[in-house]
């Protein structure tokens, strides 16, 4: 009873409190609260520790060895790291990588947004069948993905090609010129990872207060303005999840490469975990695959922190 | 309390998710069961048999499987492996003792080799035939790995194209044509129908590979020293082979971007497909828009193609018991009346000889292709078997060619990227790199 | 932050709007039909967007396989046929893959979204250095590819004795940090107020957790119920190298087997990838409902 009532009373300072929790003071009130947070971390503790800390360490000790998958591995120092920061090729990875995250990672967010805001406005007719529409790509594996957006970009019998050619352009080299293809990989990885931004934003801004909007537009303030300013203030911290899990997931991306143009042209798409499997694990080199992908994981690391330093300076401002 | 909300929507959504709680907690008491009490009790009666390979390819298998049970109450059980992922988790189950105790893998992993069972009985009887070219043998003499069937890489031509063109084409091994002649056929095939391309070519080194040696060259060879190399007739065929890829000839997004050309093929829009035996029954299903016809290989003037084992047959020793039994069954297997089955059911191209297959297939194309190849095989250069050959020497040693850097580097050269002999320079390395001295 | 104080106003005015509104009504109504038909244009230029892809592939998978890559292109399969269905059903053991693979992203689903729910309060609502650094943790076990920690993974879960079992599939998808994430995002935006009334009022920090932030997250539990069963339900390669026993095989194993060596059959491919796809519809269309239900923050909210 008194629960509720506090927080009901409580409810007008909220929004100041709730956007911006200040730090210092929260520190000091729960700072004796040790061991209820240990309780409730405790089953993930132990599965940190048991798949992702050992399996990491054994992989972490391949890359200091000359281990091929077979038989005993050497230690052979840091020489794996030493001919990864030598090879060019890792580097126009790493290029090539960073474009496409920089590519997808803005398009995604905005388009799943969008769509997002549009699933749960009143004003939209048709939901529940464009509520179907939206999810299935994100079902459809990575190899269907790959074979149905050959068809439309295929650059010899793709859809868009025919349509071009018929309308009496000529054909556009979708597979054999390097960015166009990357351009392809870019939509098709937008069109399927679409979905899972969009319930994130859709769980959050369900989570906004209905009362806020009432108010405002009330107040007359029109749906631009009521997006800017409520939905996008209140919905910062998935915003910032969104922005975090595509830009890792993006920086990983593999399989839809591997399905759409196969690294292609040549190898100039190419992305990072790309260049992991084809000079390491597929010919063997599990020691220099187990380093790129340590190095892989420290260039990671560096953008979650950033990412969440910029967070964390915009949210206390 | 106005924090438990209306009573009716969400206390069904607790009660739905409370079952499915209680359903998972079931189920991983089963889980957790049923993975400690199996394969004890009467394993002298049982057999595991891995393999990867289509439905309809499983079908041979099984009526051999079931015919066994029929005649010495042993069960074999199949599990079909999917192909990416096998070679990996063979690798894993030899790490984790579980191991089946026959399978039918792509090749053989230095691994695993030190657990399979001797074969050599089943070779050495004379009444199979079996092609000895084709088995791994080690420096001992054990017989490691007998081929379930024999692959060749083999040439695909739209019928209906060249008929319509009435261009001919050879239908009988010793009149065949060389490359060039082909290639000015398809050219006068292409401009008289309108096709897009004269001829796609697999991405794969197995069928480059075959090119070059019915262009008299070795492709990437190792010396009695195994260091490796490769010859000048390599490097023209080579050459001539990126000049194909120029978007009329051939497209080039197959081998650069991995296009397929199985279903450029299939559209009906190309002239011709480079590609092998194992494409036959996939067509006499899936091209139904136009006449299709295997053609004998080019000779420039080499006959050959690249020839491969299929599936490796092997078995695992597991156990005493079990490792005599997995060998009765393939003993079994290999005996002509048995592995004749097989290999009409499956669509084999058999490793014994003198069987004379009868193959179900209703399309004729399919008929004369299995024919073809069948008449073709014994004409080979010995070289279409090298590699296969030398792949076995490899792992025995210890040694595995994971990856082959033809297609990469190739496609680099196609791209641009690199010239063609920068990119046999670097597949050359990737071979000594990788299974060099 | 402008943010908030703007929300502040709006606040404030809301008292006042409510009594102005039926002056209003007729500008409001108008203005209404406005914004339904921008709406909905808007909304069904994106569904067609996103739809035609998905229509070429559900299209085909009607086509006999003589049909899908013949040219001219056509969309609308000339001649319906289910043969592409039929053969993926009869390609193996559909109906037992499809119990196991229920039963793992059911059972792998309930566990973690409890152990993320746990995670995720205990991230946002307490505050000391050894929780920073296990967020971090957290962070870091999304950041390796999955290549590289599959062999090594295998080693652990040989040596625990999970090998060619169910729970060796379902124990080390537990953990993950989209799920933690969105819970500890989640538990930010609940004011820090409800946590210190019911203190005041003597309750323990565990019950405050489970009788009043738990029932609090239902969104987030069943958005993240979506993504945890979409996940598990096409696991592949891990099931494939943990489980050795075909009864215990999961479906994406079965839909593997049909992507051969060296062709795909593509018509049997299309239509066991459609089948496999229609529980995950259903699931996602049930539990969105609940999701996208009116009154699912008005305990906590106001």
């Amino acid at each position: 009873m008194t629960v509720t009532g506090t927080a009901a009373t409580a409810a007008p300072e909220r929004g100041t409190r709730t956007l911006a929790p200040g730090p210092h003071r929260r520190r000091v009130r729960l700072n004796h609260y040790t061991i209820a947070p240990l309780v409730l971390i405790a089953a993930n503790v132990v599965l940190f520790a048991l798949f992702f800390v050992w399996p990491a360490v054994i992989g972490f000790g391949y890359s200091f060895t000359d281990y091929t998958g077979v038989g005993d591995p050497t230690f052979i120092g840091g020489q794996n790291y030493v001919e990864l920061v030598g090879d060019p090729s890792f580097y126009a990875a790493l290029l090539r990588t960073l474009l496409f995250t920089v590519m997808v990672v803005p398009l995604s967010f905005v388009v799943s947004l969008f769509i997002a805001n549009l699933m749960v406005s009143d004003y939209a007719k048709g939901k529940p069948v464009a509520r179907v529409i939206f999810f299935l790509p994100w079902l459809v594996s990575p190899i269907i993905t790959g074979v149905v957006w050959r068809w439309l970009f295929g650059e010899n019998f793709g859809l868009v090609n025919f349509v071009i050619e018929s309308l009496g352009g000529k054909a556009v080299p979708w597979q054999s010129n390097a960015n166009l293809s990357l351009m392809v990989v870019v939509f098709a990885a937008t069109w399927a990872g679409m979905a899972f931004s969009m319930l994130l934003f859709i769980a959050a801004i369900k989570n906004v207060p209905t009362s806020y909007y009432e108010a405002a537009s009330l107040d007359g303030a029109g749906p631009v303005r009521l997006f800017f300013s409520i939905t996008l203030p209140n919905i910062a911290p998935t915003s910032f999840i969104v922005v975090l899990l595509t830009t890792i997931g993006t920086m990983k991306e593999y399989a839809l490469f591997v399905s759409l143009n196969n690294g292609g042209p040549g190898t100039e798409n190419n992305l990072l975990v790309q260049y992991i499997y084809q000079t390491g694990f597929q010919r063997g080199q599990i020691g220099y695959a187990s380093a790129a992908s340590f190095v892989l994981m420290i260039i990671l690391m560096a953008i979650a922190l950033i990412q969440l330093a910029v967070n964390k300076k915009a949210g206390s401002r | 309390m106005t924090l438990k909300k209306s009573p009716t929507g969400p206390s069904r959504l607790r009660r739905a998710l409370a079952a499915v709680a209680a359903v998972s907690a079931a189920a991983i008491v089963l889980a957790g069961c049923s993975s400690s009490g199996s394969s004890s009790s009467d394993s002298d009666k049982k057999l595991t048999l891995w393999l990867s390979s289509s439905a309809a390819q499983q079908a041979g298998y099984d009526q051999l499987v079931k015919e066994y049970k029929q005649k010495t109450g042993v069960q074999v059980k199949i599990v079909n492996i999917p192909y990416s992922g096998y070679s990996t988790k063979l690798r894993d189950a030899a790490q984790a003792n579980a191991l089946p105790d026959i399978a039918s893998v792509p090749a053989l992993d230095p691994i695993w080799t030190k657990k399979l069972i001797d074969l050599s009985s089943i070779v050495d009887t004379k009444s199979n035939k079996i092609n000895k070219n084709f088995i791994a043998k080690t420096s001992d003499g054990d017989v490691l790995a007998i081929p379930s069937d024999v692959t060749a890489s083999g040439l695909f031509i739209n019928k209906s194209l060249f008929e319509k063109a009435g261009v001919s084409y050879p239908t009988s091994p010793d009149k065949t044509w060389t490359w060039e002649e082909f290639i000015k056929a398809a050219d006068q095939v292409r401009e008289s129908t309108g096709a897009k391309y004269d001829l796609t070519f697999d991405a794969s080194p197995s069928r480059l590979r075959a090119m070059v040696y019915e262009m008299g060259g070795k492709y990437v060879h190792a010396d009695s020293s195994g260091t490796f190399s490769t010859d000048k007739k390599t490097q023209k065929a080579v050459d001539y082979f990126v000049s194909l890829n120029n978007d009329t000839i051939m497209p080039k997004s197959v081998w650069t971007s991995g296009a397929d050309p199985s279903a450029l093929f299939q559209s009906g829009q190309v002239v011709a497909y480079w590609s092998g035996v194992w494409q036959v029954s996939s067509f006499a299903e899936s091209i139904t828009k136009f006449d299709w016809a295997s053609v004998p290989t080019p000779a420039q003037p080499v006959q050959a193609s690249d020839v491969n084992s299929g599936g490796l047959v092997v078995g695992f020793n597991n156990s005493d018991s079990e490792s005599t039994a997995a060998k009765a069954f393939l003993s079994w297997m290999y005996k002509p009346a048995q592995y004749k089955k097989l290999t009409e059911v499956n669509g084999y191209l058999p490793v014994e000889s003198g069987l004379d297959p009868q193959y179900p297939f209703k399309s004729t194309a399919a008929q004369d292709a299995f024919k073809l190849y069948n008449d073709e095989l014994p004409l080979y250069a010995p070289i279409s078997g090298y590699f296969n050959q030398a792949q076995t020497k490899w792992v025995l040693n210890g040694k595995s060619l994971t990856t082959d850097p033809s297609v990469t580097e190739l496609g680099k050269a196609i791209n641009g990227q690199e010239s063609t002999s920068e990119a046999l320079k670097n597949i050359v390395d990737g071979y000594n790199q990788q299974v060099g001295k | 932050m402008s943010a908030s104080s703007d929300i502040l106003r709006t606040g404030a005015l809301a008292a006042e709007g409510r009594r102005r509104t039926p002056h209003r009504k007729k500008n409001i109504a108008s203005r209404q039909i406005g914004r339904h038909l921008s709406a909905t244009t808007l909304l069904w230029v994106f569904a067609i967007g996103f739809a035609f892809p998905l229509l070429w592939f559900v299209l085909s998978s009607f086509k006999p396989s003589g049909d899908l890559f013949s040219y001219p292109l056509t969309l609308f399969p000339k001649q319906w046929t289910l043969s592409g269905y039929t053969t993926a059903w009869q390609s193996f053991d559909f109906a037992q893959y499809f119990i196991n693979t229920i039963i793992v992203a059911c059972v792998t689903t309930v566990l973690t979204v409890a152990a993320s729910c746990a995670s995720g309060y205990a991230l946002a609502k307490y505050q000391n250095r050894w929780l920073k650094v296990f967020f971090v943790c957290i962070l870091a076990t999304t950041m390796l590819p999955t290549e590289v920690m599959l062999a090594p993974s295998f080693l652990v879960i040989r040596d625990l004795g999970l090998y060619n079992a169910l729970a060796g599939i379902i124990v080390p998808s537990i953990l993950t940090a989209t799920g933690v994430l969105m819970f500890r995002s989640f538990f930010l935006t609940v004011p820090d107020d409800l946590v210190e009334a019911a203190r005041i009022d003597g309750a323990r920090e565990l019950s405050i957790f489970f009788r009043i932030m738990v029932p609090l997250s239902r969104p987030i539990m069943l958005t993240l119920a979506i993504f945890s069963f979409q996940w598990r339900w096409n696991d592949y390669i891990w099931p494939l190298l943990v489980l050795n026993d075909p009864s215990k095989f999961t479906l994406q194993i079965g839909i593997q087997s049909i992507v051969g060596a060296q062709n795909i059959n593509w018509s049997v491919l299309l239509g066991a990838s459609v089948i496999s796809m229609i529980p995950l519809v259903i699931l996602y269309l049930v539990f969105q409902k609940y999701v996208m239900g009116a009154n699912i923050n008005a305990g906590l909210k106001d």
